[in-house]
């Protein structure tokens, strides 16, 4: 082999890695640059791109409106390709050597917790839109979705209350978020007096398309005379699959309905919903809310993307909410300055779409209000029932031996994530 | 509060005309007044229980006099459902059912299907029908058509899971008299589910005129249940236990089991050992299920693999971009059925068939031009088609979700795919049914392709010895152009068939291609028939194991044992024979 | 045997390569913590951990060309024997928080104490102490390629066949390792790693430590490989890849060859993944997924396998590549690497290193040299 070819490629090699390593030019300080963190390829392309587009979208609208402090906003986008490893290098990138003000992404668990080490070192802002499974707050990380509280425990009293249902199947896709709900849900189920062998737990992998013998598994635990209903936790993927199984098994909502915490108008888009009129979902935000604000959201959202029938779902209003938020907050700070809008976003206030006012917490979460819908014909969801006011998400659950004590509050003095309130210490049980 | 509704001494009349039936009007009032008061939950049965001697009994002796009246009463009570919260609506639905009239039977069933809706104007009810901006209106009694109304003329009624279910006890009970079998059925099943002591008489009336076998079956069922939930004496109840344990299914078990634990001891004996029996023969059946549910995922994967069963079995390409053309064959599907959406929606079940021949030219055409344009100049080199193949993938890919963006697309059933019936204890649903036979249709062509025309004897000419095959005048190229467009086209085919039960996105062909690879491995390379029954056995093998092991750690015993079974049989089931093999 | 390994194995190229990588080792680090941050010439830490990762990346290329260059094993699991090391390093990383986790409990990780373990499982027992740690890294992937090798060489499981059965092993570990009963942290896997060593995982100084750590493991699995190529060992291999049956009538234990080589990449691989794991901060199910693997047969196939320079070089090129353009061009950039990897099989298939010698001899055809040795040429063929 020849040392010739080897110094040409070698010295290309490390061109390219200095290429990497220089500065990049100077930066235009007329503009605000906001990172956007969604993945564009793989497997979970199909749900974030609408959440960039969605960022896009507000980014857009708030230049209209002239910006931020006097400066327009300027979107980063990078694709960190549903690869988690990628999406830690590429919040690195985007805080390092893009500088940007704030990041709006994520959408699995393990991506964000992939992130969360590096927004802490860097200092960088992250609002995550997603429902998840609580058990976390970081300083730097803003939780616009909902936690446990916010979603899981009130669809379930809802089925308890109105639909009287006395024998519960959890099933979902086997990762952190349905394993949590779902432990959550068994203790508070049982707290409410409900025996163990009314409850069946079950777990699939992602993907999973081959839900006949689940579906028949939940036709006859559902015929042993008590009303059942089914809590899914299943992953976006594998839900057409199920729910097309269970659209043919003729397991109708009257008889036991579904409540998902994962399907949204996106999920239902690729599927035909006659078959699946009543069953239900449990989330923050429904397209089919009449509100002025909402009207106006799904129109704009409608002429930004050029398609007159695209739907709008929750995780977008989560964005909506976070993006809202960080810029009264830039607006109160003054600055964009990591510190200053941490300080300045706890207590900001701003219109949520379905007619209220949502508010950051101390623990980095929101308070929102809890819908109940059920699928229609037309792929929407119709309220059915909503909680009467906002719902204040919870860190940590009380349903959980390891984090009962634990509370969150990032105003100073406290400024800790996962203050034990039984020894008064930072740092979970401190021992 | 609601007042007591102006309706309730008719009914109560029409029940006290039939003064024939045993239970007298006098003892029949007091739970019916009862009943109104009371929360509905406990309401209904008794209503039910009356309204339904009131209608076999009653309905026959109403007098024509009565009719005007009538009508304004039942007017009045479906005018009342718009109004109020679901509790109420709950209530007011019991109390138009209590009128005991079959007229109300369109309003409830467009009530419970989200297609009533309250006119802003004026307070009336109509049945709506979406139609053009706005909706077509029809009157609820009448049904005759009074015009269209504008989309914000209008407004729908809300229903709920619970509302539905009330509506479909009341509609059991108004319609265990219908004239069409099919509602008389579904008013049988509604009663078997509510399991309600008081339905015994109507049944049986309703039994006596009974002429189809099956709806006389579940109304035997529904009386069999009924008599368990009554107060009647052993020997009947014993009979209704026989009953129930020879239907032998989950409900007909639930009922039975709830009498094991709670009736009074000769009859709980009976009933646990009937409860016994049952549960012996369900075991049964779970084995029988078990292997429909093992041939159902076999027939999706043998679909998924027999076209790489010719790209990489019969040529030997390791070509990864093959789910990737079964991605194409669902979204030409998608496409089709855009097309009949848009210009013959009459004709929309008949989207799927013809999206099969689209599929297979437009995959087939993609193959083609792959082969062509990359893989032709690999022959020598199938480790590296591997490579190309992968990129190809990638821009296949990445070309859809720029196209047709990254979220699923909707690919609808047509009727005849839709639903389930029964076999036996046996829930067999019709998409797989089809995909079933579709999948051992599709192999059976090609095998005969394969084996009985010039096409199939060049191809297997070129693929045994490309340079005798040569020799002999046969233009390899455009052998090798066809075999891999044939292997893509039916890769298509298959993307449309499997379009029906799982999601239409970018990534769908990369939820098969590791399955695809296993299978064709399985079966031995080269070897259709080993693909057949490589699929067959490892869909079954994975449904077996499902129940005891859980889905995922099923698929990955099944994993496991393919690779020990590798090493036991080296070359997959069918490993082909003679010098082709080390070439 | 030295002897061979001085005059065969170390070419100019190979010392060339290791000059260039033992400047690396000690440049990078040097320019990133000795310049201030505005220093035109200063590193920042961002590229260095890209780097660093790159040459992990790198040294999981090398491992597999070892068994695909010059056994002609071509692995479609070898991310299974990267991640498994990952995963022991992690495990190791996990026990190093200590009470420092969410829950603050001194033993569990975060995600046992939240899923309601009572204790901790008996194979996360010594994973504190790091030399067990990394002794796992090697030991564990070692011993998965042992067992399977074992089994499937004796079978004469070859060609394809072992290919998509390596496949079908890291799938299944995949499905494993997602499953939360498994006790490694499900699909979250392992992360919110604080120090290695107690070294601040995320101060600079580490992780230019973990840098030079990565290259001075790339340079020694270099060199072992040269050892192992050049030698009569090698020649045995290259035998065995261009006419197994040839070699087995020969009187060679064939099996023993393939075995050995087969461990020792998995080994490398192993210790490839250890060193990831600090640098990305995070190790998960996904690693195994069956797409790695074949990436990385990628990255030797771009750079030229058969030769030991090549999978080093492809792995940093299609990285690098890809780190640019998923953030230049986002919607883009699965075009460009898609066409990337067709234009290479098609116009360059011996790969970069063993394609562009001939290109640049005909270029500068004056210096015409000795065609390429047999090393470069592409292994035959009958797979």
């Amino acid at each position: 082999m020849t040392a010739a070819v080897l110094k040409t490629t070698a010295g290309l090699a490390l061109a390219a890695l200095l290429a990497t390593a220089t500065p990049q030019g100077l930066r235009a300080e007329d503009t605000i640059k906001i990172g956007i963190l969604h993945s564009l390829s793989g497997t979970m392309a199909i749900s974030e791109t609408t959440l960039k587009d969605a960022v896009l979208m507000l980014i857009e609208e708030q230049n209209r409106k002239g910006g931020v402090l006097g400066k327009k906003l300027e979107a980063v986008v990078v694709d960190p390709a549903s690869d988690w490893p990628l999406f830690a290098e590429k919040a690195r990138e985007l805080i390092e050597v893009e500088k940007v003000a704030a990041v709006f992404g994520c959408w699995t668990s393990v991506s964000r917790k992939s992130v969360l080490p590096v927004f802490e070192e860097l200092n960088g802002l992250l609002f995550y839109p997603l429902q998840y499974e609580g058990e976390e707050s970081q300083r730097n990380v803003f939780y616009t979705g909902a936690a446990p509280n916010q979603q899981a425990i009130p669809a379930v009293e809802y089925l308890m209350q109105e639909e009287g249902v006395e024998r519960w199947v959890l099933a979902g896709t086997d990762y952190v978020y349905p394993r949590t709900t779902n432990k959550i849900l068994e203790t508070y189920l049982k707290s409410k007096g409900v025996a163990a062998e009314d409850i069946m737990i079950s777990y699939t992998p992602f993907g999973h398309s081959d839900w006949q013998t689940i579906v028949a598994d939940i036709k006859a635990f559902g015929s042993a005379g008590k009303k059942t209903a089914v809590v899914s936790t299943i992953n976006g993927d594998a839900n057409v699959p199920f729910y097309k199984e269970l659209g043919n098994a003729g397991i109708k909502a009257e008889d036991i309905p579904v409540i998902a915490f994962s399907v949204g108008e996106e999920e239902l888009a690729g599927l035909d919903t006659g078959p699946l009129v009543g069953h239900l979902a449990a989330w923050n935000y429904f397209q089919s809310v009449d509100t002025e604000a909402n009207a106006a959201f799904v129109e704009t959202w409608r002429a930004f993307t050029g398609d007159g029938e695209r739907v709008t779902n929750d995780p977008m209003e989560a964005h909506y909410l976070g993006f809202n938020m960080w810029v009264k907050a830039v607006e109160k700070a003054g600055s964009t300055e990591p510190d200053a809008v941490i300080d300045a976003i706890v207590g900001v206030t701003v219109p949520n779409l379905s007619g209220g006012y949502s508010a950051m917490m101390p623990n980095h979460h929101i308070t929102k209000p809890v819908l109940i819908g059920e699928i229609q014909d037309d792929g929407q969801f119709e309220t059915v029932w909503e909680t009467p006011g906002l719902v204040v998400g919870d860190a940590w659950s009380d349903y959980l031996d390891g984090s009962r004590d634990l509370i969150a509050d990032w105003r100073p003095p406290m400024a800790c994530g996962n203050f034990n309130t039984a020894t008064g210490k930072c740092g979970g049980s401190g021992s | 509060m609601y007042p007591p509704p102006p309706t309730l001494p008719r009914a109560a009349l029409n029940a006290g005309a039939a003064a024939s039936a045993p239970p007298a009007p006098k003892s029949s009032r007091g739970p019916m007044i009862r009943a109104c008061l009371l929360p509905p939950a406990q309401a209904i049965p008794a209503l039910r229980a009356l309204l339904l001697l009131a209608l076999v009994l009653g309905a026959s002796l109403a007098g024509s006099l009565a009719r005007a009246e009538e009508s304004a009463d039942l007017r009045a009570a479906i005018a009342a459902l718009a109004k109020g919260s679901f509790a109420e609506t709950e209530k007011r639905i019991a109390a138009l059912a209590a009128l005991g009239d079959a007229r109300a039977v369109p309003a409830l069933e467009a009530l419970a299907g989200g297609d009533l809706y309250r006119r802003e104007a004026d307070g009336a009810v109509f049945i709506a029908r979406s139609a053009g901006g706005g909706y077509r209106l029809t009157e609820p009694l009448s049904l005759q058509d009074v015009g269209t109304a504008g989309r914000r003329e209008v407004k729908k009624i809300r229903v709920n899971n619970r509302l539905r279910r009330t509506i479909r006890a009341a509609l059991g009970a108004l319609t265990l008299s219908a004239s069409d079998p099919a509602r008389r059925l579904a008013a049988a099943k509604a009663i078997l589910k509510t399991r309600d002591g008081e339905a015994v008489e109507a049944l049986d009336q309703a039994l006596a005129r009974e002429t189809d076998p099956q709806v006389a079956a579940v109304m035997q069922a529904a009386r069999a249940a009924a008599v368990l939930a009554s107060d009647r004496s052993a020997e009947e109840k014993s009979a209704a236990i026989d009953l129930l344990a020879a239907r032998g299914d989950r409900e007909a078990m639930a009922i039975v089991a709830s009498i094991a634990t709670a009736g009074d001891a000769p009859l709980a004996a009976q009933a646990k050992a009937a409860v016994a029996r049952m549960e012996r023969s369900q075991a049964l059946w779970d084995v029988a299920r078990n292997i429909w549910y093992g041939l159902s995922l076999g027939s999706v994967l043998l679909l998924a693999a027999i076209g790489l069963a010719i790209t990489f079995g019969v040529m030997g390409v390791i070509n990864m971009a093959h789910g990737e053309m079964v991605m194409l064959g669902a979204y030409t599907a998608f496409m089709v059925q855009g097309l009949f959406g848009a210009l013959a929606p009459g004709l929309i079940d008949y989207a799927l068939v013809v999206a099969l021949p689209a599929a297979f030219l437009v995959t087939g055409l993609v193959g083609i031009a792959i082969e062509r344009g990359v893989i032709r100049f690999l022959h020598a080199r199938p480790l590296e088609t591997l490579l190309a193949t992968w990129g190809v993938s990638l821009i296949l890919q990445q070309g859809v979700r720029t196209l047709f963006g990254p979220t699923n697309r909707e690919v609808g059933s047509p009727s005849f795919m839709s639903g389930a019936f029964e076999l036996g204890q046996l829930t067999i649903t019709y998409n797989r049914l089809w995909i079933l036979v579709f999948s051992l249709t599709l192999f059976a062509a090609l095998i005969a392709a394969m084996r009985k025309t010039r096409f199939g004897l060049t191809i297997r000419a070129v693929t045994q010895n490309r340079r005798m095959a040569a020799s002999m005048g046969i233009r390899t190229p455009l052998v090798d152009a066809l075999t891999f467009g044939l292997g893509s086209g039916i890769a298509g085919i298959a993307g449309v068939a499997l379009s029906q039960i799982d999601n239409v996105s970018p990534n769908l062909g990369q939820s098969y291609i590791i399955d695809s690879f296993m299978v064709v491995v399985f079966g031995g390379v080269g070897n259709l028939w080993g693909t057949l029954l490589g699929a067959m056995s490892l869909g079954i093998a994975n449904k077996f194991l499902e129940p005891f092991a859980g889905a995922v750690l099923a698929k990955i015993l099944v994993l496991v044992f393919l690779i020990l079974f590798i090493q036991k049989r080296p070359r997959g089931l069918f490993a082909l024979k003679g010098r082709a093999v080390e070439a | 045997m030295t002897r061979r390994f001085f005059t065969h194995g170390m070419t100019r190229g190979s010392w060339v390569f290791l000059a260039l990588l033992a400047a690396a080792g000690v440049l990078v680090p040097a320019l990133n913590l000795g310049l201030p941050a505005g220093h035109p010439l200063h590193m920042p830490t961002y590229a260095v951990t890209l780097s660093g990762k790159y040459l992990t990346y790198a040294l999981l290329a090398l491992a597999l060309d070892l068994v695909w260059g010059y056994c002609g094993i071509l692995s479609l699991g070898h991310a299974a024997f990267f991640a498994l090391g990952g995963y022991a390093m992690g495990m190791y990383l996990m026990r190093q928080i200590g009470p420092r986790g969410v829950y603050g409990d001194p033993l569990l990780p975060d995600f046992m104490v939240f899923l309601d373990w009572q204790e901790l499982p008996w194979y996360w027992l010594g994973f504190d102490a790091f030399p067990v740690a990394l002794a796992m890294a090697l030991v564990v992937p070692g011993l998965l390629a042992f067992v399977f090798g074992w089994f499937a060489f004796r079978a004469r499981v070859g060609g394809v066949y072992l290919s998509i059965i390596t496949q079908a092993m890291t799938y299944a570990l995949l499905l494993a390792f997602f499953r939360n009963d498994m006790g490694f942290g499900g699909n979250n896997g392992l992360t919110d790693f604080k120090e290695i060593l107690g070294f601040d995982l995320q101060s600079d100084a580490t992780r230019a430590g973990l840098f030079a750590a990565s290259a001075l493991a790339l340079g020694l699995a270099f060199v072992l490989c040269v050892a192992i190529t050049s030698s009569r060992l090698g020649k045995v291999l290259v035998a065995v890849r261009d006419a197994e049956s040839r070699t087995r009538f020969l009187g060679y234990r064939v099996e023993h060859y393939k075995l050995f080589v087969w461990t020792v990449s998995a080994m490398m691989a192993g210790l490839a993944g250890a060193l990831y794991v600090p640098q990305v901060g995070i190790i998960n199910p996904g690693e195994f997924a069956p797409a790695n693997s074949i990436e990385a047969v990628i990255w030797v196939a771009i750079g030229g396998r058969g030769t030991l320079v090549g999978p080093v070089l492809g792995a940093g090129l299609v990285n690098f590549a890809k780190s640019w353009f998923t953030a230049a061009l986002p919607e883009l950039w699965l075009f460009a690497l898609g066409a990337l990897f067709i234009a290479v099989t098609l116009f360059l298939p011996k790969g970069l290193v063993g394609s562009l010698p001939r290109l640049w001899a005909n270029a500068t055809s004056a210096r015409s040299k000795a065609p390429p040795d047999a090393r470069t040429k592409a292994p035959a063929a009958a797979e």
